[in-house]
């Protein structure tokens, strides 16, 4: 069985090799198994010193320093973290938070839970671009807002929110402290915390050629953000996320984040020339869509919707030859139009006939040139068969 | 999704898919595109010198899911042959059963037959000269 051309990295990426082989040695490695957290021995000096390594990488990547790093197992728990955090350390000081309507639904599942216990959540809604107006934060900011939070690269469209005019907004509002779901940007665009004036910052591994099961809250501590745990026993990680640390994995997402910072420049040139070929390939079929501007998203995503065919359908006839989703494979299970699309003014018929195509490190000319051949003749078959 | 192998072979070929036109040939459809189903059947109907009606050529042509696909594929491949009546060949249930059709979305099967029926209704309301 030939395997189909891997197009949903989005999704998830395939671990770097040079990640594999690192995280195999440690894995099996005569004194790198040992607790961080133990001080009386050797092996926990080195488990320590793998940690610290993988912290360092981490918060080079991301332009924060090495003790902002809050570890975690993944964006999901990152989110968790810094939504029910933050508004449960600053819940005397007001109820409200604003949002987007596309963000991930590991800010909008904890929104929701926390609209039920009482907060106050406004939702933005994007231009047709996918963007959100820094005017539009500006205006929902109420006297009572203590969190603000958008993410930076969009996972269905990649669309890039202006992070940096958006904390501006925060830092003049005094009380709102803002939170970026970061999990699609490491490896994709150049990312500063730091610099953009973030509160707090969600990472994914394996969203960038790391392992899953690992990620991290990065919370710059000059900024003097203040964080309720959400998890006891053992007082790790400033005592915010209890638990012994998974050496390997954290090893894991330093190297990977490593490669990232250092290859971005050479990948998102090469990737970009691959999604406008792409985009130029499946466009000559006529009567599509192109969602999310071009000219604010990172190169390695495509999203497009096709007239005239049923999503399902357009699905099983490419899946045989390519991976790929109809959005969010978060989302994918609920077999719903994608809430994303939806926010941006598209139709259930034609939000519900789009492709997302997740172009990464590893996509080949040939694969791309496989997606155009197996997407036209897929949309062209379909067309006819509705009687178009 | 996973598909039976009997849905994903009539999805994958759709050999009956199309239209017909001529003397002799009715239609009937039903559903929407917009609302996310719509399937319509051409049907080409012969007299003997007897009198007797059968079906001797069918085609569709659908905007749905694989399933919706499948079964008009599977209805136009059976019909060659069959007289018009107002019913499907085999019932639903029968239909959902051999294509492996999850029951959440028995109503696309409705919708076929219903596109089915309004052929067959045209076809009994057929006069042949």
């Amino acid at each position: 069985m030939s395997l189909a051309a891997y197009l949903d990295c989005a999704a998830t990426t395939p671990l770097d090799p040079a990640v594999a082989a690192l995280m195999s040695r440690l894995l099996t490695g005569a004194d790198s198994f040992g607790n961080p957290s133990s001080a009386t021995h050797h092996y926990g000096d080195r488990a320590r010193e793998i940690v610290a390594t993988a912290r360092a990488q981490v918060a080079a990547a991301v332009g924060a320093a090495d003790a902002d790093i809050v570890w975690t197992s993944g964006a999901t728990e990152a989110n968790n973290l810094a939504l029910f955090g933050i508004t449960g350390y600053y819940a005397n000081q007001g109820r409200h938070i604003v949002t987007s309507r596309t963000e991930h639904r590991a800010v909008l599942d904890p929104c929701r839970e926390l609209g039920r216990r009482g907060w106050r959540v406004t939702y933005l809604t994007p231009g047709e671009d996918g963007g959100i107006d820094p005017a539009q934060v500006e205006a929902a900011l109420q006297p009572d807002t203590v969190l603000v939070s958008i993410m930076h690269v969009n996972n269905e469209i990649g669309v890039i929110q202006d992070i940096g005019a958006i904390a501006a907004l925060c830092a003049r509002h005094g009380g709102a402290r803002l939170h970026v779901d970061a999990a699609q940007s490491v490896g994709k665009i150049a990312l500063d915390c730091t610099a953009l004036g973030v509160d707090a910052l969600s990472l994914s591994a394996h969203k960038a050629y790391g392992p899953k099961g690992v990620g991290a809250l990065v919370v710059p501590r000059a900024r003097g953000l203040q964080l309720e745990a959400r998890q006891f026993g053992g007082g790790q990680e400033r005592g915010l996320r209890a638990g012994t640390l998974a050496t390997h994995q954290l090893a894991g997402m330093g190297a990977a984040f490593g490669i990232a910072a250092r290859d971005l420049p050479a990948d998102a040139a090469r990737i970009a020339g691959l999604r406008e070929l792409l985009w130029a390939g499946v466009a000559a079929v006529g009567g599509v869509t192109r969602n999310g501007a071009a000219g604010r998203s990172v190169p390695q995503l495509l999203n497009v919707s096709f007239d005239g065919v049923e999503g399902e359908s357009l699905m099983a006839a490419v899946a045989p030859r390519l991976a790929l989703s109809s959005g969010s494979a978060c989302a994918s299970a609920s077999a719903e139009p994608s809430y994303v699309l939806r926010a941006l003014g598209r139709s259930d018929r034609l939000a519900e006939a789009s492709l997302r195509f997740g172009l990464g490190r590893f996509t080949t000319a040939a694969d791309i040139e496989t997606a155009i051949e197996v997407v036209t003749a897929a949309v062209r078959r379909l067309r006819r068969i509705g009687g178009q | 999704m996973n598909y039976s192998p009997a849905t994903r072979a009539h999805f994958d070929a759709a050999a009956g898919a199309g239209r017909l036109d001529g003397p002799g040939v009715v239609r009937g459809a039903a559903g929407s595109a917009a609302a996310g189903t719509w399937v319509q059947f051409d049907l080409r109907i012969r007299q003997d010198a007897a009198g007797a009606r059968t079906v001797s050529e069918a085609r569709f042509l659908a905007f749905g899911c694989p399933h919706t696909i499948a079964a008009a594929d599977w209805l136009v491949g059976v019909a060659t042959g069959i007289a018009p009546a107002a019913t499907l060949p085999e019932p639903v249930h029968a239909l959902q059963q051999r294509l492996g059709v999850p029951v959440e979305k028995l109503g696309r099967l409705l919708t076929v037959e219903d596109a089915w029926l309004s052929a067959m209704r045209a076809a009994l309301a057929l006069t042949v000269v």
